[in-house]
């Protein structure tokens, strides 16, 4: 047995190199080992645990980002890890998510008779995975991240176990999920087997590697096999971010899960997918763009116009959330476009994007998380009648959330669509750009919808009362002092990014 | 056994698993057509790697069954759980959230 083989491999095995991982799931475990040790009463430190692990874990990584030379790209365990400029970036979004989401976790919580630290736990587990994925050079590990986080999700979705929508929500999912995993482990299989294929040029005996599937790709752009497998990987990832025509669960599932894993997946899963996607169309599948191109373009543009023209007649806002959020992932596919055809800035402004789509959904999610009520899935717009009147500080995040989410200057993410926009337009997509405008002013009308029945009193006629006065007519729950914190962070990061963006943007353009 | 046959059978059950789950309306059905189409890929995946000479695909099949066991785990605990507040199973009659 040739021994020299495995330490040839065990050299490229930093694992330093992905100590936020490590660290994150040593503090998923070690929410396992307070759970058992700590007394009774001690154990509602365990949340507090959580976060702050995150935030030290968050702070750590900023440094390192901060710190970094600008040439620090590497691949670590046998080139199934690449670590660039981006996944380092990507580290803090998703950290800033964890957080978040635990954060929302105290609050959806704290009504309820659930069990407490295995929410945490899932929470951090994902938020390591997310990051895997998102450096992830070869299919092993990118399939295996994949399905942590998709196992993780199944079980946050379904967490509310007393609830039938909560379990209904995670069936779905479960079902939709593991149809998408399959058609994307049938595509990986395809480029497997023809890119090993001795009988080819360019072939490799490491075919899931992605540089080397990259350099077969661009030898073999039209074997059948190649664009089978390929479409296919990228259909399994579509039904993942919910793009036109995969979006069919994205409203089910969203409206039945708990509130902060909606958040959790409209935010973070929809991020990591994206990345994914652009690292695979922008390494693999490069050879493939004359076909992806057109093909994206049209998805792209059915996304912005699906996901803004469905929530007009919605009432349920975690539905309008929902479908909301598939025109989110429009307007970035529209971005992907952008850099498939050769626009400098598409990159970068696509990360800026995801950062103002976290800051404004988690505001409106922090909000929504308040108002909700015990049976979660039941959230309409009308349980936010006189709400600035009896919340004022709550109403200002909604507003700061929703303003940004439409995109209204001077809120971040205004910014965020405006360097977009213009990533789009320099890469001469014109139509793509006119329906994502048109999309946008269609999404204000709803938006603002939600911002009215807020703010202005409305003169019901008839059984609700005339009174001005009134009471509201769901009881919201009172942000304690922590919560109110981690309200200001969002709305502070909303306004602070929407006036003042410094050399952020110029560093992240230079960086990718 | 020509690489062309054992393909050819990993196509036709992931196109079986795949009818399955979008047309069959009992979710144990459904759920049983997923591990079908997943068992395809694992079919597909020895077939190839045994042409190509590579140990990866085998590999990569040990990763596919322990996820698939994963799954069905997390799904017969939902699937129990949705049994016993509305004693049913089948996917007609789930349709709380809808528009």
């Amino acid at each position: 047995m040739n021994l020299e083989v495995f330490k040839v491999f065990a050299e490229s095995n930093i694992w330093s190199a992905l100590w936020v991982e490590i660290a994150l799931v040593l503090l998923a475990l070690g929410l396992l080992v307070l759970e058992l040790v700590l007394p009774a009463n001690a154990k509602r430190t365990i949340p507090s645990v959580a976060i702050a692990g995150q935030i030290i874990l968050l702070v750590l990584a900023s440094i390192q980002l901060i710190q970094m030379p600008d040439d620090c790209s590497g691949m670590y365990f046998s080139q199934m890890i690449l670590q660039t400029p981006q996944s380092a970036i990507m580290r803090i979004f998703f950290l800033l998510g964890g957080i978040f989401v635990s954060y929302l976790g105290t609050v959806y919580l704290a009504r309820r008779e659930l069990p407490k630290m295995e929410f945490f736990h899932i929470v951090l587990v994902v938020t390591a995975a997310f990051m895997i994925l998102v450096q992830s050079h070869h299919f092993v590990v990118f399939f295996v991240a994949l399905e942590t986080l998709t196992i993780g999700f199944y079980v946050l979705v379904a967490y509310c176990r007393t609830s039938s929508a909560s379990l209904e929500a995670g069936l779905k999912f479960l079902i939709l999920g593991g149809f998408s995993s399959a058609m994307l482990l049938f595509g990986i299989v395809l480029l497997y087997g023809v890119a090993g294929n001795p009988l080819l040029p360019g072939y490799s005996t490491d075919s899931m590697n992605f540089s080397n599937l990259a350099t077969f790709i661009t030898q073999n752009p039209t074997n059948p096999l190649v664009l089978g497998g390929a479409v296919l990987v990228l259909v399994g990832m579509a039904f993942k971010i919910g793009v036109v025509p995969f979006q069919i669960w994205v409203p089910d599932v969203y409206q039945g899960a708990p509130t902060p894993v909606t958040a959790f997946l409209a935010v973070c899963s929809k991020a990591a997918g994206f990345i994914v996607i652009i690292n695979l169309l922008n390494g693999p599948f490069l050879g493939l763009s004359d076909v992806f191109i057109p093909l994206l373009a049209v998805v792209a543009g059915l996304t912005i116009l699906f996901g803004n023209i469905a929530p007009l007649s919605q009432r349920n806002v975690k539905r309008v959330m929902g479908l909301s959020g598939v025109a989110h992932a429009g307007y970035l596919l529209a971005g992907v476009v952008a850099i498939l055809c050769g626009s400098a800035i598409a990159h970068g402004a696509i990360i800026f994007y995801l950062f103002t789509y976290l800051l404004g959904s988690f505001a409106v999610f922090a909000v929504m998380a308040h108002v909700s009520q015990k049976e979660d899935e039941i959230q309409e717009i009308d349980h936010y009648e006189n709400f600035a009147k009896h919340n004022p500080f709550l109403a200002l995040a909604l507003v700061c959330g929703l303003g940004s989410l439409a995109g209204i200057p001077p809120l971040a993410g205004f910014i965020g669509k405006l360097i977009l926009f213009i990533a789009i337009f320099k890469a001469g997509l014109y139509t793509l750009l006119g329906i994502a405008i048109l999309g946008v002013v269609i999404s204000i009308y709803y938006y603002f919808g939600w911002i009215r029945e807020a703010f202005f009193h409305i003169y019901a006629i008839g059984e609700r009362g005339t009174t001005d006065d009134r009471e509201q007519l769901v009881d919201v729950l009172k942000p304690t002092p922590m919560h109110a914190l981690a309200i200001g962070v969002l709305v502070t990061g909303i306004l602070v990014l929407g006036f003042y963006q410094g050399g952020l943007i110029d560093r992240l353009f230079y960086m990718l | 056994m020509t690489l062309h046959s054992v393909i050819l059978v990993a196509g036709i059950l992931f196109i079986t698993g795949f009818l399955g789950v979008l047309l069959r309306r009992n979710t144990l059905i459904v759920l049983m057509s997923v591990e079908l189409m997943l068992n395809a890929v694992n079919l597909a995946f020895v077939g190839f790697s045994r042409y190509n000479n590579t140990m990866d695909g085998a590999v990569f099949v040990f990763f596919i069954i322990t996820v698939a066991a994963a799954e069905v785990a997390v799904g017969l605990a939902i699937l129990v759980a949705l049994f016993r507040r509305r004693q049913t199973v089948m996917l007609d009659t789930i349709n709380q959230l809808k528009d």
